[in-house]
């Protein structure tokens, strides 16, 4: 297996400066202004192998776009390296472009008043394709992704799932190596989502794309992934499979239960969970060791009903995990690696 | 009272508006009619260096050079392009909801808007060319400059009429807003900005001078650099109240008719 | 560039012009509206100066017949730009601020190109053809019209068209590093306006400015002189070299740009 994205203390820090408020602070900041800087993405070594799909997990603004778009060739780094495919890509180099392919979720890349057959037409010339083989190909992505029959309507009248689909399209067209998808579900109804789903495991393994999706809906990430990246503050926390993060992260359990008569007393249940005082439906969290103690005084309560007993699904045990990290690394300081 | 109370509310609101966004009130009020006036002002430089006579229609040098320092100025009061934007987008977007359930109704308040801002515009812009003749003393009859200035006012009330037609034509077709710059192109011929209408030769300069779209440039600034008395401004303020009249029943046919589509199809 | 590159430039900026030509035909008041708008605006032109010619014999050097020309060829680059550029290089700077540079940059198509070329305003060949109507209308009428002396239109027009882009281009270009630079392109704006008179009205540091610094009077002034003054090599030869030098500034100002580009995060 050949390694196609490398990295090697690959970081961007941006400079900020904090815009003053009120009119005699803008006039001092005219000539003395202060700047902060902030870490987008912090040294990060990676190694990537083909035909593999990497999930990048982390909240809005933890890196993840900056890492896509530094391996895209978007913005240079500010220290470190990376190679995809052999290419330095801020060196836009037309071969390495031609290989790779990037999906802005929110952004249309295909023009808004023609039809993506038309659209597709450009894009055959952008990339030197064979308009034949080009042709077959959208009908084949296309049947795909069930949407042959709206090839010929104009863009800004379809849904925004058909929308979506056809932005697939546009970016699979010239068959790309290494593929970075930004929130390709982002918005979509659960239909589509699910269409995208199954296309996007159907295609990788059949044509094997590198890639690297990053979404918000962890549906996308645990049935797609082979390899979890988690990015929090910059940072990357995680680096594995998605069955060895769930099976070693201390997983949450979520316990529900009622009373018959209102409780009298707030009583701590865990170190996190206070059951209140005056209520009768309870749902908690615990986490696994904590399971036995926070069972035992349940059930030493009067007239407990109904009692459950669930595993957290996968976007808890992320949030957690992200909860946990982001505190740990607020604690240190930005210029540690 | 409600009437007037409410509008000047409006009015007071587009003049805190245009002064938070300081630097494009700067720029639209000041910057570009300064460096249009310069352009303009070379343009006349160089016409009276190569005529062989001192005088041009009648009028020597100063005259041209007062005439294009204040037209500058006054043309970017008198023409609308900014809330008409703001109409138009309103009508497009369906947020003109929002003021259709409300007890006042669309004109007004954007005429109010309008001419508030208009009025900061005034007040503030056309200090410079007040500066600028005063220094070079050339040729204005300060005492004549309220009275054109009321007539101007008057001409705003015509020119948001004819913004208002233009934006109710949002109800029926997208994307319109290239409507108001054409439209404003089209005026922008008989309105005095780009030549003295008096240098027009006849029939064309009556024609001209009969439409009320030069009220608003020409007919203010001739009469503030003494080119015309104060027979034309009657004159303009006649012209002005008939088109007026014409302007208003097309715009009230306009707008029920656009209205009645718009409730109708609930876009 | 090889000539298979030229070829694929050519035969893409083809599939622009088709795209480009579907999509305008959606909006047919747009269509309609910007044709007249144009029009209007090439009467004040006219109408400008044949009053003014009412009172007068002469401006600057030309008599009316001479500035009829200069303004068929100012219409004549003027249009040409148009179509071929303005949407894109007005839209620049909105681009930028919404991000939407984005999918151009990671396309394996010179950025400049894409970026300036995409969008063709079909709906303006109808103002070409009225532009070309009246210069060849005011050439009809000048009195003493050496034929010969056309040829170097075929140069000069070109070259008027690549100087108004380069300097446009630069302007719009400046986005990047200055987000808000509304005010620049209002300043554009200006200067190019200095372009759309005779170059003889001004003064002469003026004059020397508009040919190099903000080559603008490259624009018209330059083609209008070979056809209406006696032949100025050196004129011309600066002219045609000058734009070759700002074209390869801009590319280069454009790479400078790109490093200094951080997309807006989405």
């Amino acid at each position: 297996m050949s390694i196609v994205i490398e990295t090697e203390n690959l970081s961007r820090t941006y400079k900020t400066y904090d815009k003053p408020e009120g009119l005699w602070e803008s006039v001092r900041g005219f000539w003395a202004r202060k700047y902060t800087e902030k870490v987008a993405l912090a040294p990060t070594t990676l190694k990537i192998e083909s035909g593999q799909i990497i999930g990048l997990v982390g909240a809005n603004g933890a890196g993840k776009t900056t890492l896509l778009k530094m391996l895209s060739g978007l913005i240079h780094p500010s220290t470190g390296s990376a190679r995809v495919l052999g290419f330095e890509p801020w060196k836009r180099d037309n071969r390495y472009l031609r290989r790779m392919s990037i999906l802005l979720g929110q952004k249309n890349q295909l023009w808004w008043d023609i039809s993506p057959i038309d659209s597709f037409s450009l894009l055959m010339e952008i990339y030197d394709l064979n308009r034949e083989d080009a042709k077959k190909r959208v009908a084949m992505l296309a049947e795909m992704l069930e949407c042959t029959h709206v090839l010929h309507t104009q863009l800004r009248r379809l849904s925004l799932g058909e929308r979506m689909k056809m932005e697939i399209i546009g970016s699979l067209l010239h068959s790309p190596d290494v593929l970075f998808l930004d929130e390709p579900t982002i918005g979509l109804d659960i239909i589509a989502q699910t269409t995208i789903r199954k296309f996007l495991g159907d295609y990788v393994r059949d044509k094997g794309p590198t890639v690297i999706l990053t979404s918000h809906y962890m549906d996308d990430i645990a049935k797609l992934a082979d390899r979890l990246l988690l990015i929090s503050k910059g940072s990357i926390v995680y680096d594995g499979t998605v069955n060895a993060f769930i099976t070693n992260a201390k997983s949450a359990l979520k316990i529900s239960f009622g009373l018959s008569n209102p409780l009298e007393n707030s009583m701590p249940l865990t170190l996190d969970a206070i059951l209140d005082k005056g209520q009768q439906e309870f749902s908690v969290k615990v986490m696994a060791e904590e399971l036995a103690p926070a069972l035992s005084k349940i059930t030493s309560l009067p007239g407990v009903l109904d009692l459950k007993i669930e595993e957290a699904d996968f976007e808890d045990i992320i949030r957690a995990f992200l909860e946990k990290e982001s505190r740990v690394l607020s604690t240190r300081s930005p210029h540690e690696s | 009272m409600h009437f007037l109370r409410r509008n000047l509310a409006f009015f007071r609101l587009a003049v805190l508006t245009n002064l938070e966004y300081r630097v494009n009130f700067f720029t639209d009020a000041i910057l570009q009619p300064f460096c249009t006036s310069l352009i303009e002002l070379t343009l006349w430089f160089a016409v009276f260096a190569s005529a062989t006579s001192t005088t041009i229609g009648g009028f020597t040098r100063e005259y041209y050079l007062a005439y294009a320092l204040w037209t500058a100025f006054v043309a970017r009061i008198a023409t609308s392009w900014m809330y008409e934007f703001k109409m138009i987008e309103e009508i497009d977007s369906g947020s003109i909801n929002g003021l259709l359930v409300r007890p006042m109704s669309f004109f007004e308040y954007y005429l109010s808007q309008l001419l508030g801002y208009k009025f900061i515009t005034t007040v503030i812009s056309l200090l410079i060319p007040l500066a600028m003749i005063t220094f070079f003393q050339l040729p204005t009859i300060y005492s004549r400059i309220p009275l054109a200035l009321l007539l101007i006012t008057y001409y705003l009330v015509l020119v948001h009429t004819i913004g208002f037609i233009v934006s109710s034509m949002a109800f029926h077709l997208n994307r319109i807003y290239s409507l108001t710059g054409t439209k404003n192109l089209a005026l922008w011929l008989v309105s005095g900005e780009l030549v003295p209408v008096d240098l027009l030769p006849e029939p064309y300069k009556t024609w001209v001078l009969d439409l009320p779209f030069c009220n608003g440039v020409y007919i203010p600034v001739a009469y503030i650099t003494g080119r015309v008395g104060t027979n034309m401004v009657w004159h303009g303020f006649m012209t002005t109240t008939v088109g007026l009249a014409v302007f208003s029943i097309i715009a009230v046919f306009m707008w029920r008719w656009g209205l009645r589509k718009y409730v109708g199809t609930g876009a | 560039m090889s000539l298979t590159g030229l070829q694929k430039y050519l035969r893409l900026y083809s599939s622009f012009f088709k795209a480009s030509f579907i999509a305008d035909m959606e909006y047919r008041v747009n269509f309609l509206t910007r044709i007249f708008g144009d029009v209007f605006w090439y009467l004040a032109q006219i109408v400008m100066f044949e009053v003014l010619y009412l009172h007068t014999d002469k401006i600057g050097t030309w008599n009316v017949h001479q500035t009829r020309v200069f303004l068929g060829l100012l219409f004549v680059v003027d249009a040409i730009y148009m179509v071929i550029f303005s949407d894109n290089l007005d839209r620049l700077t909105e681009r930028v601020r919404k991000g939407e540079m984005d999918l151009l940059l990671t396309k394996p198509v010179d950025s400049q190109f894409m970026l300036s070329c995409q969008r063709v305003n079909t709906a303006l060949l109808g103002n070409l053809t009225i532009a070309s109507s009246w210069l060849i209308y005011s050439l009809f009428k000048l009195p003493h019209l050496e034929p010969l002396k056309l040829l170097w239109l075929i140069v000069l027009i070109p070259t008027g068209v690549i100087s108004l882009y380069s300097i446009r281009f630069m302007f719009g270009a400046t986005a990047i590093i200055f987000t808000r630079s509304e005010n620049l392109q209002f300043m554009w704006y200006q200067v190019y306006k200095l372009g759309m008179r005779p170059d003889h009205i001004y003064f002469p540091w003026l004059k020397f400015l508009l040919l190099t610094l903000f080559p603008v009077a490259i624009v018209a002034s330059v083609p209008a002189r070979a056809v209406l003054d006696p032949t100025n090599y050196w004129l011309f030869a600066w002219s045609i070299a000058w734009t070759a030098v700002i074209l390869w500034l801009s590319h280069r100002f454009w790479n400078f740009c790109l490093k200094y580009y951080s997309s807006a995060s989405s």
